[in-house]
């Protein structure tokens, strides 16, 4: 294995350190490794909180910031935090108005959150769990539960944390959270798995001359090997799916959101949003809103996750409304 | 053996973990085969919080020094494992109540009670191939031990050895839980580590009565 690391039991702690040390003025690091906004939100606003391991920057402390998360609690590599972690989070950010607890379905985490909230409830303390569960490639649509969560955690927390600084109850925001997460969906291709910083472990094994159609975040592979394919081929083959998943057609006004793996360059990423782009076109499906570049990662795997979500108006007035966070920023 | 109290219980913890320092390679290497391969330093941890625990809860209760094990597994960051782990921990804390000493009855209730926290946080059945596939048969063999009046090292002797069977059939089995499940029918032929961890678990508590 060949990366720059110190220690490997010191990566996370040093990474966060890093991370800290580089947006002083977005974030700063409290109590047990608590990622926060650097000012804390106005009173009586719903907070965002959420969890998940390292490994996959900028996600999900890369989001931390006003108009998105208040924190994140971020575990060891690709390994969920402790709950007691996420509860004191969860305290810390309740501005008076209760906390949306944003959850990707990966077994860990749930566990975690699940835990947590037994624990919130206990304590009597105002939140709403959202479980962000959007690849189509790790269930068929009549097993929600068992599909995972992959960046379609973008789109909502970006729309919901839109609504929060509007002003919208606990309730209002989650409305808003679970009507992204339902109108979402993400597919990923692998190429090239990564390796686990700390095992040395190849986290998938994928041949020199084929690619993974169904990737999940950790290089967990539940889709079809198939043999590597151009750009336009694969763009043909990602997007019919996810368009049928979410019954999109003609005249539906899609978020599109292209999310490299962490090998892939954006050279490729712009070869196959275009063909992409070009493929909505021809069927008449409009691109309300897009962003290209790295939101969630897995070290150095190749490949993307392609992620639409079915938008209305309201829904991209909170896309547009102004927020500041490490790496995503929308101006005033 | 009639009876074992507090001491015994932490010396069975403790025999735990030194089973598992033993054998952290081994664990991730397992699951190195179906999973990212961190299962053994994980499980590492996991033993680090239960030392810990033990250690700070001299002078403490029974029920108060199974919660202190449960909440320190639970705490460790350590995705799926710390809050499986602390659930089956802090579940025999609660059937321990103000018992200052358990008999085989009182021990297989601990032991059901702690089955039945992980219940709570996993769907998980045997036959899935996870920890639940040594956990229910080790539980099972100490409650069938005590109803046919074994004493507590017997018992947790058939539990062990319940557990290690119960692992090892994981090899035959197909994930489909955790992140090994996305591998279907590849994850044949191996081992389940979170199981065989549980199994190593079991055999450090037998252990520590020889």
């Amino acid at each position: 294995m060949k990366k720059m690391i110190n220690k490997p039991e010191d990566l996370v702690n040093e990474l966060l350190e890093g991370f800290a040390l580089a947006f002083p003025e977005r974030i700063k690091l409290i109590g047990d490794r608590i990622v926060t906004r650097a000012n804390p939100k106005e009173e009586n606003k719903v907070a965002l909180v959420t969890l998940g391991g390292s490994g996959h920057e900028p996600g999900l402390s890369g989001f931390v910031g006003p108009g998105m998360l208040d924190a994140s609690v971020p575990g060891e590599i690709f390994a969920a935090p402790a709950p007691d972690r996420c509860l004191e989070a969860i305290r810390v950010s309740d501005q008076g108005a209760g906390v949306l607890f944003v959850v990707l379905n990966h077994a860990g985490d749930v566990l975690t959150a699940n835990y947590t909230m037994d624990m919130a409830m206990k304590q009597g303390l105002n939140v709403r769990m959202i479980l962000i569960h959007e690849d189509i490639g790790s269930g068929p649509p009549e097993e929600p539960e068992e599909r995972r969560g992959l960046v379609g955690f973008l789109p909502v927390i970006k729309i919901a944390g839109a609504a929060a600084e509007a002003g919208l109850s606990l309730s209002e925001v989650y409305d808003v959270a679970s009507r992204v997460e339902s109108n979402t969906r993400t597919l990923a291709v692998g190429f090239k798995g990564a390796t686990h910083p700390v095992t040395g472990e190849l986290l998938a094994n994928i041949g020199e001359n084929e690619m993974i159609v169904g990737m999940g975040q950790h290089g967990e592979t539940c889709g079809d090997t198939l043999p590597m394919k151009s750009a336009d081929e694969i763009a043909e083959l990602v997007l019919p799916p996810l368009l049928k998943d979410l019954g999109a057609t003609a005249g539906d006004n899609l978020l599109v959101l292209l999310n490299g793996a962490g090998a892939t360059t954006l050279m490729e990423l712009f070869i196959v949003y275009r063909k992409i782009h070009q493929l909505l076109g021809e069927r008449e499906i409009r691109v309300a809103r897009n962003r290209i570049g790295e939101f969630i990662t897995t070290q150095e795997q190749a490949g993307f996750q392609l992620n639409i979500t079915r938008v209305d108006e309201t829904l991209v007035t909170y896309w547009d409304a102004p927020c500041d966070t490490p790496y995503f920023t929308v101006c005033k | 053996m009639e009876k074992i109290g507090y001491d015994e219980i932490a010396s069975i913890f403790n025999a735990a973990s030194m089973r598992i320092r033993e054998n952290i390679k081994e664990l991730s290497a397992l699951d190195a085969a179906t999973g990212d391969g961190d299962h053994g330093t994980t499980m590492g941890r996991a033993m680090d919080a239960v030392e810990k625990a033990v250690s700070e809860s001299a002078g403490s209760d029974l029920k108060t020094l199974l919660y202190n094990i449960g909440w320190g597994a639970m705490c460790i960051d350590g995705g799926s494992t710390g809050p499986l782990m602390g659930s089956l921990f802090m579940g025999m804390s609660d059937a321990v109540a103000d018992k200052e000493s358990l008999d085989c009855e009182a021990l297989a209730a601990m032991f059901e009670a702690g089955l039945a926290g992980v219940r709570k946080q996993t769907k998980a059945k045997v036959g899935d191939k996870t920890m639940m596939d040594a956990l229910e048969p080790a539980v099972k063999a100490i409650r069938e031990a005590c109803d046919a009046g074994k004493s507590v090292p017997e018992a947790l002797a058939a539990g062990a050895e319940a557990a290690m069977k119960g692992a090892e059939s994981t090899k035959e089995l197909v994930a489909r839980f955790g992140r090994a499940k996305n591998l279907g029918e590849r994850t044949l032929g191996h081992q389940d580590p979170g199981a065989t961890s549980i199994a190593l678990m079991f055999k450090g508590f037998a252990e520590a009565f020889k």
